[in-house]
């Protein structure tokens, strides 16, 4: 078996058990997987920029984060008691205000195209991809690479997190914003707990999934490995190599902020705590454990280790600890796992297939190569002379 | 400073230069490690750049792709100016650049390496929705078959000696179609046998393709070249064929007097 069949196979089983896992699982699991699954969005958006392009964001959460705002915000304003103005401002609003979302609170105006769920879901996705394309213009233009890219990245997303908290009254600081609407399309209604919501996300996941390995496999894929390679030689061959990282940062962030929508529909909530650094780390740690350079490596690491992680997390010896092991855990990949679970699975395939050609095929398989061998050295001895 | 000798070079520039550079000079802190070269390269010609360790030659060429920003002058392809204009630029221009030590990418494979050379579209949408051809194209087999790497399309470039990846790059440049090609050093590190493959290469590339080509062996140089240019200290000390340039005395002085003459 190829390398390439098999990793057909895997995709294909990958497909098949997420989605028939609803079918086994109670409305509880339905709901974590589901939320995983968002988690493995998150990590394919970092699979693509770092794994693809050697871009090391370290503020996916930033991107991440706004996508589950756009559609709180949407869904917050479908809540029947928060038409016109949603409480929270009202909480906040001036004595004499008026109770409306032009002006109750400073900036409440920019809640306005919100009213509008399609907005709220387009914008999920068109704002991070607009943020990241001004960073990353602004980044790779100047020439940043390798850990500067990371820290100011990093740096954004935690100001991102502060803005967002130092905003109450316009974003609902700290508490973010937790009394949503189900999302309802034509309506057909998301249920957090149920199956709906949850082969939304694989549906999701699988179409990002074929759309980004459709991409990467194709010519702006061996583009962006040959920037991630050698980004001067690239230069040198004619390609704006600033270009290419901003389109593929902004692919992620489109990625990530698509993710946290999702999040939002499965999770009922946005708090700012979708921007802490340490859950951008997280999704580091997960494309990492799985693979970065696959996209299915990185969403089998993103459920792996959530699932581990939620498994501790019921432990009372472990929960404490947890984070300890996602830091070593992460150690350990780096240093002896660089290509993850999935690099695992290559070398494995690779292996098992040449012990089956010495072992079955030998006499043939021996002679053909001979005979190849024979007919380069030929031919090489021809063009010589 | 010694004057700049410039003994009869009638014999080169006849038609109208594809290169041309005026007064280029780069200063690193103060230090000129190019200064006022006036170079001028003809349609077709193969040329060599000679001179001593250190004498700006690598510098020069860094300056002809756009890897340094000139202090002062201008660079001229046929009639438009490419000074400043951007390495990404200047190499769509049709500057190609081998570099001293072997820049390819090392994680893909010969063939990869060849069609990210040879792909001529390199705006990002224009690389959306193409695909890779799982086999090389005819253009692809012809330049590794040039450069003796049609067995190797599919092995890892990590996987080559020195002198395949030396060829690779120069395999790389030759892909993008480049109206001008500088090598730096080709034949360096390279075993006897490589160095006459590439010798034989060069000059079967001169002709339909104008070359540009550091090179430290004079018996390499002789075999290969017409014009030679000699760069001392920064500054173009003498140009002309080979024996003029093995009878200038300032030169001589300058570079030649000692080991590399004598055992050429
Ligand atoms: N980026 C740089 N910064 C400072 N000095 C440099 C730089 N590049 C080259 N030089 C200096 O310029 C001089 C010419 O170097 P180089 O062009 O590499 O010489 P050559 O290729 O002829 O051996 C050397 O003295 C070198 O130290
Ligand atoms: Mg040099």
């Amino acid at each position: 078996m190829t390398y390439r069949t098999a990793s057909i196979i895997a995709y294909i089983a990958f497909f098949a058990v997420v989605l028939a896992l609803p079918l086994v699982l109670n409305s509880f699991w339905t709901n974590r997987v589901a939320i995983y699954l968002v988690y493995s969005i998150c990590a394919i958006g970092i699979s693509m920029s770092w794994g693809y392009a050697g871009i090391l964001s370290l503020g996916q959460g930033l991107f991440f984060g706004m996508g589950a705002y756009m559609l709180a915000m949407s869904l917050t304003l479908a809540v029947p008691e928060n038409n016109p103005v949603p409480q929270l401002m009202l909480l906040n609003m001036e004595p004499n205000a008026v109770r409306d979302l032009c002006c109750v609170t400073t900036g409440s105006f920019l809640w306005i195209p919100f009213r509008s769920i399609a907005v709220g879901m387009i914008a999920g996705i068109v704002v991070p991809c607009i943020l990241a394309a001004g960073i990353g213009y602004v980044m790779f233009k100047r020439r940043t690479t390798g850990v500067y890219v990371s820290i100011i990245t990093l740096a954004f997303a935690l100001i991102g997190q502060l803005l967002i908290i130092n905003n109450q009254p316009l974003t609902g600081g700290f508490n973010g914003l937790a009394d949503l609407a189900l999302l309802e399309i034509g309506g057909f209604e998301f249920d957090p707990y149920g199956p709906s919501a949850y082969y939304a996300v694989a549906l999701t996941l699988i179409a990002v999934i074929l759309l980004a390995r459709y991409m990467l496999t194709g010519r702006i894929g061996q583009v962006l490995k040959a920037i991630r390679e050698d980004e001067a030689r690239a230069r040198y061959l004619g390609y704006d190599v600033e270009n290419f990282k901003v389109f593929i940062f902004c692919v992620s962030a489109g990625v990530a902020g698509l993710a946290g929508m999702l999040f939002t529909i499965t999770s009922e909530f946005a708090t700012p705590s979708l921007m802490a650094t340490s859950l951008s780390i997280s999704m580091v740690i997960w494309a990492a454990t799985g693979g970065r350079a696959s996209l299915l490596g990185a969403c089998v690491g993103a459920l792996i280790v959530n699932f581990v992680g939620s498994l501790a997390s019921e432990s009372a010896t472990f929960q404490p600890v947890w984070p300890i092991i996602l830091g070593l855990l992460f150690v350990f990949v780096v240093l002896f796992m660089p290509n993850g679970i999935a690099g695992i699975f290559k070398a494995f395939i690779e292996r098992s297939g040449r012990t089956e050609r010495l072992g079955e095929a030998r006499p043939s398989g021996k002679t053909e190569r001979a005979d190849k061998s024979e007919r380069v050295q030929t031919e090489l001895t021809a063009r010589e002379a | 400073m010694n004057a700049v000798h410039r003994p009869s070079k009638a014999e080169t520039v006849s038609a109208v230069p594809i290169l041309r550079t005026q007064k280029l000079t780069v200063r690193f802190d103060e230090f000129p490690a190019v200064r006022d070269v006036d170079l001028s390269i003809a349609d077709g010609e193969l040329r060599v750049i000679i001179g001593a360790n250190g004498a700006g030659k690598s510098t020069l060429l860094d300056l002809l792709c756009g890897k340094t920003l000139p202090s002062e002058g201008e660079i001229w392809l046929r009639d438009r100016n490419i000074t400043g204009i951007g390495e990404a630029a200047i190499a769509r221009s049709g500057v190609g650049r081998k570099f001293q030590t072997p820049t390819v990418f090392k994680d893909m494979t010969v063939l990869e390496n060849l069609q990210v050379a040879s792909n001529r579209r390199v705006r990002v949408f224009q690389n959306l929705f193409d695909r890779v051809k799982s086999g090389p194209n005819d253009k692809e087999v012809a330049v590794a078959e040039r450069t003796g790497l049609l067995g190797s399309l599919k092995r890892k470039a990590s996987e080559l000696s020195h002198g395949q990846l030396q060829w690779l790059e120069l395999a790389m440049v030759l892909s993008q179609d480049p109206k001008i090609i500088l090598l730096d050093e080709p034949a360096a590190g390279m075993t006897a046998a490589e160095t006459d493959k590439t010798a034989e290469l060069l000059l079967d590339l001169a002709g339909s393709h104008t070359v540009l080509v550091i090179e430290h062996d004079m018996a390499f140089v002789r075999r290969i070249c017409k014009t030679i240019t000699v760069m001392h200290q920064g500054a173009v000390l003498a140009e002309g064929t080979a024996e003029e340039i093995e009878g200038n005395p300032a030169v001589i002085e300058a570079y030649l007097g000692s080991a590399t003459l004598s055992h050429a």
